[in-house]
């Protein structure tokens, strides 16, 4: 009987996933039937925004909750522009090393930190994201202090550099085409697995012989790379940072995108920044509207639909087939 | 030297006063209601705010607008309970993440009321004390004070009246507090409005020294957050201690030190604290 019922269901979710996939394309070719530079540049930061919310996604993933990502991305800036500008390290090695140096980060603390859980470990996470802050500016030789790092150079690859933002655009959105995949090749693994046994019930896991800890550390390690990886593109496309730019605000952001499209899911981090990215500019007659609506829509999506957006389609059917 | 000592003890003692406020606030409503409040900081700012329409456009009094402050406060930390905080009971990670939300909109709502400029706070009282070399402005003495007479006040209520039973018995055990006839739906609401009532008042009697604006809500929620995990989540004790261990931390290495390396320093001991006892230094172990 079971069967039978899941049976349609399952059709229908490939189904959705097609028509998901569809929109997701359509949505990514916009700037180019607009052709305005301005929606190339939301673009872009759509992708970097999602991008860097699917790392935090991945520690998700593990039943964690950081607060310290922007630190994450910042470190990952710092890395490429002092390789990029101090030491003269071409942007496609620096790129990848930023991503190494975060994670490297993340390797090293994960340990520790991994024994809290809970809000104690959003507690220490935020602390650590201060601690960030306060300690770059204490070292403007490296970190630019409060005045941060202007005239960062353009994304060059292979000696071209990347000057206007449909080039850019193109670039970001291979890199988050490549940092999907690479996440859906994770979670479809032996590693997604554990990851999904450990978010589920951590005392079973431990219990059933998979190591937790390991296990978590791996999670924050990955999710913590790919912020690095996000923060070295962000850096060299905007040109400008500083201390400041990666303060608490900005973890929060990458807190709400990920919570508003979905916490569990894949797609969730993408769906986030999709909608809530832009949707500053769709409210262009009321801009000073915009964070209230952002903590209006949290609160709203915790409230009454804990899956995050990208559980809606599933949501509505449901209630349809309960409703017929 | 024994006097730049003895004038950093009191300078210690007043901001451990204030921070102890805001951080009694904060650790109470984790106590009772199991959030980490991230919207505290708005509730002092919000206080500021009420103490500044109170003395400068309705010309009361100040004591009354203090008094005003606080059940204005109460009324709204228990609407917020009702509305916000309620369905996530039981799940202390959506609790904190909506409270990230309510704080993102009480901010941008005052300053789509007020603007983003800071603004000036008529002084209660001038000059200062002088004992010895030791110099204290009159301004500062008056928000100790009345501080001081606020956490009394508290006190007294906590351990001596029935509500305070009731939401000291809850903070210890929910289930056996509510087969002893402690009831939640009245006694949450009342816990969340004393703790945003506490924030409020710190925020009206620290308005005339620091001024008034919609970001002013950032560094007490921080101090809060580092007295609260130095002593531990939920424990009063342990915030009083902390909280003058904090206040005295920061007087003395901004004395002799700087002030940057204050920040550091009491950032490196959340850390440490937290990773070396989670519990705090007088908490009580997780259950």
């Amino acid at each position: 009987m079971s069967t039978v019922s899941t049976m349609p269901a399952t059709g229908r979710v490939s189904v959705g996933g097609a028509v998901f996939a569809i929109a997701l394309v359509v949505l990514a070719l916009v700037p180019w039937f607009t052709g305005s530079t301005f929606h190339f540049h939301i673009a872009i930061m759509v992708c970097l925004a999602a991008m860097a919310s699917a790392g935090l996604a991945t520690i998700a993933w593990v039943g964690q909750l950081s607060l310290a990502h922007g630190a994450f991305v910042g470190i990952g800036a710092y890395a490429s522009v002092l390789l990029v500008t101090r030491l003269g390290v071409p942007f496609l090695i620096a790129l990848p090393a930023s991503a190494i140096v975060a994670g490297a980060v993340a390797y090293l603390i994960g340990k520790p930190l991994l024994r809290l859980c809970g809000v104690y470990f959003v507690l220490i996470t935020f602390a650590l994201n201060e601690l960030f802050r306060l300690v770059m500016l204490e070292f403007p030789s490296v970190s630019g202090g409060s005045s941060g790092i202007a005239g960062i150079p353009k994304i060059s690859l292979f000696g071209i550099v990347l000057e206007h933002q449909p080039e850019v655009y193109v670039f970001t959105l291979v890199m988050l085409a490549f940092v999907m995949a690479l996440l859906w090749t994770i979670r479809n693994g032996p590693l997604g697995r554990r990851f999904a046994a450990v978010e589920e019930n951590l005392v079973l896991a431990e219990a059933s012989g998979i190591p937790t800890a390991r296990t978590q550390n791996a999670a924050f390690v990955i999710g913590s790379a790919i912020a690095g990886f996000t923060g070295a593109i962000m850096a060299h496309y905007i040109g400008f940072i500083s201390p400041e730019s990666f303060a608490f605000q900005l973890s929060v952001s990458y807190v709400i995108i990920l919570v508003t499209g979905g916490r569990l899911s894949l797609a969730g981090p993408l769906i986030g920044a999709i909608f809530l990215v832009p949707l500053p500019e769709f409210l262009r007659s009321a801009q000073q509207y915009q964070h209230i609506i952002y903590g209006v829509v949290l609160i709203l999506v915790l409230r009454f639909l804990p899956g995050g957006l990208a559980a809606l389609p599933r949501k509505l059917l449901g209630s349809e087939r309960s409703g017929g | 030297m024994s006097f730049l000592i003895a004038q950093s003890l009191v300078n210690g003692v007043i901001l451990g006063t204030l921070y102890l406020m805001m951080a009694i606030g904060f650790t109470l409503v984790f106590g009772v209601m199991r959030i980490v409040n991230f919207a505290h900081g708005e509730f002092y700012m919000m206080g500021a705010f009420a103490a500044l329409i109170g003395v400068t456009w309705l010309g009361l009094p100040y004591a009354l607008t203090l008094a005003l402050t606080v059940a204005f406060a109460i009324l709204l930390g228990a609407l917020v309970e009702r509305v916000v905080f309620r369905p996530f009971r039981s799940d202390e990670l959506s609790g904190m993440i909506a409270s990230l939300g309510l704080a993102m909109i009480l901010q941008n709502g005052a300053l789509l009321l007020f603007g983003p400029d800071p603004q000036a706070f008529p002084s209660m009282v001038s000059g200062v004390f002088r004992i010895g070399e030791m110099i204290i402005p009159k301004s500062r003495s008056l928000a100790l004070g009345v501080g001081v007479v606020i956490l009394v006040g508290f006190y007294v209520f906590l351990m001596h009246t029935r509500f305070g039973r009731g939401l000291r018995a809850l903070v210890q055990d929910q289930e056996v507090a509510a087969l002893y006839g402690v009831r939640p739906e009245i006694v949450y609401p009342l816990g969340l409005g004393l703790g945003i009532a506490l924030a409020a008042a710190a925020g009206g009697l620290m308005a005339p020294l620091f001024g008034v604006s919609p970001f002013i809500g950032a560094t007490p929620l921080l101090k809060a957050f580092i007295v609260v995990i130095l002593g531990g989540l939920g424990s009063i004790p342990g915030a009083a201690l902390a909280a003058m261990l904090l206040g005295l931390i920061e007087s003395f290495t901004s004395s002799f030190v700087s002030a940057s390396a204050a920040d550091i320093v009491t950032f490196a001991l959340v850390v440490g604290v937290l990773l070396v006892r989670p519990s705090g230094i007088l908490g009580r172990g997780e259950s």
